[in-house]
């Protein structure tokens, strides 16, 4: 475990800037041997150098983890239970269109047999008294039939 | 058996051709998500998204990349939708956290840190501190970062994965670790670990 020189302030001077390149190895051969000469020089830098290059290695530990061993026996049966699902509803769509069309045209039957009862001399009998009834109230109100029962 | 003849099995149901694709790259998406989602639990549950969407939609897989650059797409895209999902889930939590008081809150605290129960405080300090300063950077160079750093993949097919060109992938992954060198070394600073 490295431990960290955290001293003073960094220097305004310091080359913290590029040591990511620097561990990287993405420096000019100018660039970097000016870089390793500061270090030598520049505690600060150095102390975070080793903080960065424990960061990164990080990544190298974190690479790789272990391959779970029922990982396809557990999307095996997932894919199962989706394909399951996918017959289920391709069924279900199947079977709804043709039920709400069943309705449909037993609804628009419905109609059409109630339609042609109406046109019937029967209860176009029918319809005319009940109108002629309800005429006989614009002549007759019901106030004064009512009054003359008093 | 090649990529085609795995795809041409898979395009026609074939559990075998996919059983076989699925443990030969399942390593590789599994870690790409992790990289981005910094849980192994997640992670496995994104990879096995990511083979199903493989096999529903392998039909429409043409051939014109390889199979890998193709998982590596849907997987980060996965991951980052997930990430965006949290993100909003943590938002709505927020807001009615301030309405029950966060009550509702205490059995979710530090629910990332059971992944690894060996591993001693610094280490996770560390690991977290890295974590959150990857997560802070833009997507696309978060992706990139990941892809080169995690998965050890050439610009090139960084490039093709992202669909970009390489001169976008090389100034994606410099600006990439420049962001990231200014958090590590602000976090260093300030003494954060």
């Amino acid at each position: 475990m490295v431990s960290y020189i955290k001293s003073n302030k960094m220097k305004t001077k310091c080359i913290d800037k590029d040591l990511i390149f620097y561990l990287d190895n993405e420096l000019s051969v100018e660039k970097r041997t000016a870089v390793e000469k500061h270090l030598e020089e520049c505690a600060d830098c150095r102390s975070f150098l080793a903080f960065l290059k424990d960061g990164m290695q990080l990544i190298e530990h974190e690479k790789n983890p272990e391959a779970s061993p029922f990982f396809y026996t557990r999307l095996s049966a997932r894919l199962d239970q989706k394909t399951q699902q996918r017959t289920q509803s391709q069924w279900v769509r199947l079977v709804q269109p043709a039920f709400f069309s069943l309705m449909l045209v037993a609804g628009i039957f419905g109609g059409l047999k109630i339609g042609s009862n109406a046109s019937s001399p029967k209860v176009y009998q029918q319809t005319k008294s009940s109108v002629q009834m309800l005429n006989d109230f614009a002549t007759e109100p019901i106030e004064s039939f009512l009054l003359d029962e008093l | 058996m090649d990529e085609a003849q795995l795809i041409k099995g898979i395009q026609e149901g074939d559990r075998k051709s996919f059983q076989i694709l699925v443990e030969t790259h399942q390593r590789m998406v599994v870690n790409t998500c992790l990289a981005i989602v910094h849980n192994k639990a997640d992670a496995e549950d994104l990879a096995q998204d990511v083979f199903l969407e493989i096999f529903r939609t392998a039909e429409n897989f043409r051939g014109d990349s390889k199979i890998s650059t193709w998982l590596y797409r849907i997987a980060t895209n996965r991951a980052l939708n997930l990430i965006r999902n949290n993100k909003r889930k943590r938002f709505f939590q927020s807001i009615e956290d301030t309405f029950t008081g966060g009550r509702n809150r205490a059995s979710e605290i530090s629910e990332n840190h059971g992944d690894q129960p060996d591993r001693n405080i610094t280490d996770q300090q560390r690991s977290d501190m890295l974590h959150q300063a990857i997560d802070r950077l833009p997507e696309k160079q978060r992706i990139a970062f990941t892809l080169n750093k995690y998965e050890e993949l050439p610009y090139q097919q960084i490039a093709e994965v992202m669909e970009i060109s390489l001169s976008s992938v090389e100034s994606l992954i410099h600006r990439a670790k420049k962001n990231l060198q200014e958090q590590l070394l602000d976090c260093y600073k300030k003494k954060c670990v």
